[in-house]
């Protein structure tokens, strides 16, 4: 039990006090905060059969629709297309409509990653997550969702894009975004499970902001096996590339720690071809860990084959992390490898993270409103979709671990 | 730089859009049943007129007829006389007798997710869109059974334990993958999207590994509580067996069992009368915890509480009277037994259920909303995106017939002795 279940407020919801706002509006979702809503009894077209047939969950989802317009297309993923748009009431206030694309290939009605997205993101409420406005369905089924719009591209596309320079200042501030953001996720007890570059998109504001929650789920009873196939590759920590079905958040700061490294190196950390590639990409670098660094390994289910007769390798020294990344001083080198031990007991949690002297010591990370930016976002995105097609320069070949039906 | 429940608990969809105050709730689902009996009977008008229309060209077929709720029995008597035809009023549900219905349902769901060997998490959820969909939603417009199941499967998806819907359906006797995927659309839509529900259960977990330590003397305090965990430890061992009760001293190992005991009762409350009830609409997932607890140890609950919040605290004692409130409420579920329930009284309490829910069952079949009764077809429709409800033209009306009469017979089986094929546990 946590801190004080018991103060838990008497759950009168939000906006009692507003007489004419009652029930309908509430249920009204999201984000119907500017609209006046008729009492609920009162005649209205709801209580007429003159509805159309309407059932009254159809016209609050209408409603929600109505609330935002649609305009051209913004991008195209594996499982979406995103398209542009405003509020209504609004056109300064932009959005980004996400369709979520059916599945013909998947035979069990909504999707798993629209569930995900949608269970997830309904819940997380903070400045470095993107939020979720509202959703609806349209005549043909689709799901939108109407995320806040992020128009300077993402974290990959970012430190690929040359013509921009950046420092240890820079590095921090993004750093410190996401790390906040996957903090909070932890303490919502949501585990990510794709944290990577280009899941990290940009506000107009240079506000980094953790998105794509396709792949999320939360944490796991004790003793409840969860897919070990989950994480884009290179960004995938070692207990699930030995098979671990039992983990918590470290999953997702070792994923943290491969995206800062990228953001100083301004190239992949750990990019290997294979699962099995990845595994010896890493131990090159951090050593194949004995039953004593890691008590318990020699019992995950692909460690036999990996590791059993493998010959042993040492961790590189500090030397070696000095000269690949000397953007981060050795207190960011030491935060890095504190995020990257392989044991994932070992390993920092968020809130440790965000506790790490790095932070504090000189750079102070740049402010938000200083940091170096992608000058035209929707042009870059552009570009993007062209870079879709080589995939497996970002280690995106790995869209099985999407399609698996299990949690 | 820790988020407590309650700070979790605020920002949840759950507290932002599915908690209402009592009032609040009856207001809306006397909207609900209002707009639904309308429907239905402009519904059945609208058929009876159709009806007529053709009895004055050729003769409606007698299925023709047992297609209209109210027919059946000859309500209306309007054989061959055109005018006569939907004089009389359908005679709809009233909002306690919906909600009679949806505990039935949930009820059911209890037992679907026992039959198909869920955990208790994806049965709680099922449970509770079932209570959230029905809000927005009359029994009489859609019927429990194809809901329910379809419910269950999107929890089982939201849940993690997502199972083909191919060897979903197989579960069950009759049942087709597109029947358990019809209303996901429907349904998701009147969740608002939410899919997430906060449970109980684990702070209940919490609050035992908790009493564990107490017990053992390594719990450590908060920073206002002066006392040592031995002291605690000391203070647990003599709490009396019920409210009032004289001080005991139970051993270690003895109140460990007091323990297990309390939680298996507490668990076993918020598995049936917690879902089964409207607690989750009205109370946080701590309090409806802290008030199953309540009703397994009395005075064990009060000595946490007053861990957690200072007795002296103007915020202890309400918190006791929001955790009474809410052990009342749960205690009053049929479902809740204490120890001087009799098997007798609880059969008697069943039977009467029984008797009353059947006689709900079969006033349904009188007002159902004959446009929404097969939800395969309705998806159909409302995937080519043309047919409005209403609309639907003499010919498909027709072709609909026969698959209507087929989910009728279904939607009777569902109340019977049931569970699906090969049922053995
Ligand atoms: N909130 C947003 N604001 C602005 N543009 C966005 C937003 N979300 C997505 N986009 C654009 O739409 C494109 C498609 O987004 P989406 O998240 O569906 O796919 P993706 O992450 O690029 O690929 P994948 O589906 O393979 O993960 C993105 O590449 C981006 O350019
Ligand atoms: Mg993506």
């Amino acid at each position: 039990m946590a801190v004080s279940p018991v103060l838990s407020p008497k759950p009168n919801p939000p906006g009692t006090k507003a007489t004419t706002n009652a029930s309908k509006a509430k249920a009204l979702a999201i984000l119907n905060h500017s609209r006046s809503v008729s009492s609920p009894i009162a005649p209205s077209a709801a209580t007429t059969p003159g509805d159309g047939g309407q059932d009254l969950a159809e016209q609050m989802n209408d409603e929600v629709r109505r609330q935002f317009v649609s305009g051209s297309r913004l991008g195209e993923g594996t499982y979406a297309i995103v398209y542009r748009g405003h509020f209504r009431s609004d056109p300064s206030k932009l959005v980004a409509i996400k369709k979520m694309k059916l599945n013909a290939e998947f035979k069990d009605g909504i999707t798993l990653d629209s569930i995900r997205e949608m269970r997830h993101l309904c819940e997380l409420d903070h400045p470095n997550i993107i939020k979720l406005y509202a959703v609806f369905t349209t005549k043909d089924q689709n799901i939108s969702l109407v995320l806040e719009h992020l128009p300077r591209g993402d974290l990959e596309g970012l430190w690929k894009d040359h013509s921009i320079m950046y420092g240890g200042a820079d590095i921090k501030s993004w750093s410190n975004m996401l790390c906040q953001a996957v903090w909070f996720c932890h303490e919502s007890r949501v585990l990510h499970r794709d944290i990577k570059g280009n899941n990290l998109l940009i506000a107009a504001d240079n506000t980094l902001k953790l998105a794509d929650f396709g792949l999320a789920r939360g944490f796991a009873d004790p003793g409840r096996p969860m897919t070990s196939n989950v994480i884009t590759r290179f960004y995938r920590p070692p207990e699930l590339l030995l098979g671990s079905q039992h983990y918590g958040g470290c999953v997702d700061i070792w994923s943290t720690a491969c995206v800062i490294a990228e953001l100083a190196l301004r190239d992949f950390f750990l990019p290997s071809e294979t699962d099995l590639a990845q595994l010896s990409v890493i131990t090159d670098v951090f050593g194949i860990p004995t039953e004593t660094d890691w008590p318990g390994i020699s019992s995950l289910r692909h460690w036999e084959v990996n590791f059993k007769s493998a010959a042993p390798k040492r961790p590189q020294p500090l030397s070696f992390w000095r000269q690949r990344l000397p953007l981060l001083g050795d207190d960011g080198i030491d935060l890095l490898r504190g995020m990257m031990a392989m044991d994932p007991a070992k390993r920092l949690s968020a809130e440790q993270v965000l506790k790490h002297a790095y932070w504090t010591n000189y750079p102070r990370p740049t402010k938000k409103e200083d940091l170096p930016r992608q000058g035209d976002g929707e042009k870059k995105m552009g570009e993007d979709l062209k870079r879709a097609g080589g995939e497996l320069e970002s280690g995106r070949t790995d869209k099985v671990a999407r399609k698996l039906n299990f949690g | 730089m820790k988020l407590t429940e309650d700070d979790l608990y605020r920002r949840s969809s759950q507290y932002k859009h599915w908690c209402f105050t009592p009032s609040k709730l009856a207001l809306l689902r006397q909207k609900t049943n209002i707009q639904a009996s309308e429907r239905v009977k402009a519904n059945v008008a609208r058929q009876r007129a159709q009806r007529a229309k053709n009895l004055d060209t050729t003769s409606a077929s007698d299925s023709e007829r047992a297609n209209t709720p109210g027919v059946e029995n000859g309500a209306d008597g309007a054989s061959g006389n055109g005018g006569a035809v939907g004089d009389k009023e359908v005679d709809c549900l009233t909002v306690a007798e919906e909600m009679r219905l949806v505990d039935k349902f949930c009820e059911t769901a209890l037992e679907l997710g026992n039959f198909i060997k869920v955990p208790a998490e994806v049965t709680a959820t099922t449970i509770q869109y079932l209570r959230r969909f029905y809000l927005y939603n009359s029994p009489m417009t859609y019927e429990g059974q194809n809901i329910a199941r379809a419910t269950m499967f999107i929890a089982c998806k939201t849940e993690g334990w997502h199972i083909p819907s191919s060897d979903y359906a197989a579960k069950f006797a009759n049942v087709t993958q597109e029947q358990v995927l019809a209303p996901e659309h429907l349904i998701i839509q009147a969740l608002r999207f939410n899919l997430e529900v906060r449970h109980p259960f684990r702070g209940l977990k919490g609050a035992h590994v908790e009493l564990g330590e107490m017990v053992k003397g390594t719990y450590v305090p908060l920073e206002w509580d002066k006392r040592t965990g031995t002291q605690i430890q000391s203070e647990i061992l003599k709490l009396p067996k019920r409210a009032g009760g004289a001080p005991m001293n139970l051993s270690e190992s003895d109140f460990r069992k007091r323990l297990e005991y309390d939680y298996g009762v507490a668990s076993n409350i918020l598995k049936t009368s917690a879902q089964l009830t409207d607690t989750y609409f009205h109370y946080t997932p701590s309090q409806i915890m802290l008030a199953a607890h309540l009703l397994a140890d009395e005075p064990l609950t009060l000595f946490l509480l007053a861990t957690k919040v200072p007795p002296p605290s103007p915020i202890y004692s309400k918190t006791v009277d929001t955790i009474r409130a809410c052990a009342a409420k749960l205690s009053s579920h049929r479902s809740y037994t204490d120890s001087s329930t009799s098997l007798e009284d609880k059969e008697a309490r069943d039977k009467k259920e029984k008797a009353e829910v059947l006689a709900i069952i079969k006033k349904l079949r009188q007002c159902r909303d004959p446009d929404k009764m097969d939800l395969v077809k309705l998806n159909e429709a409302h995937k080519r995106d043309a047919v409005h409800d209403g609309e639907l033209d003499e010919r498909k009306a027709k072709r609909r017939r026969l698959d209507r009469e087929n989910a009728q017979k279904e939607a009777d089986e569902f109340w019977g002795p049931e569970l699906p094929k090969n049922g053995a546990k």
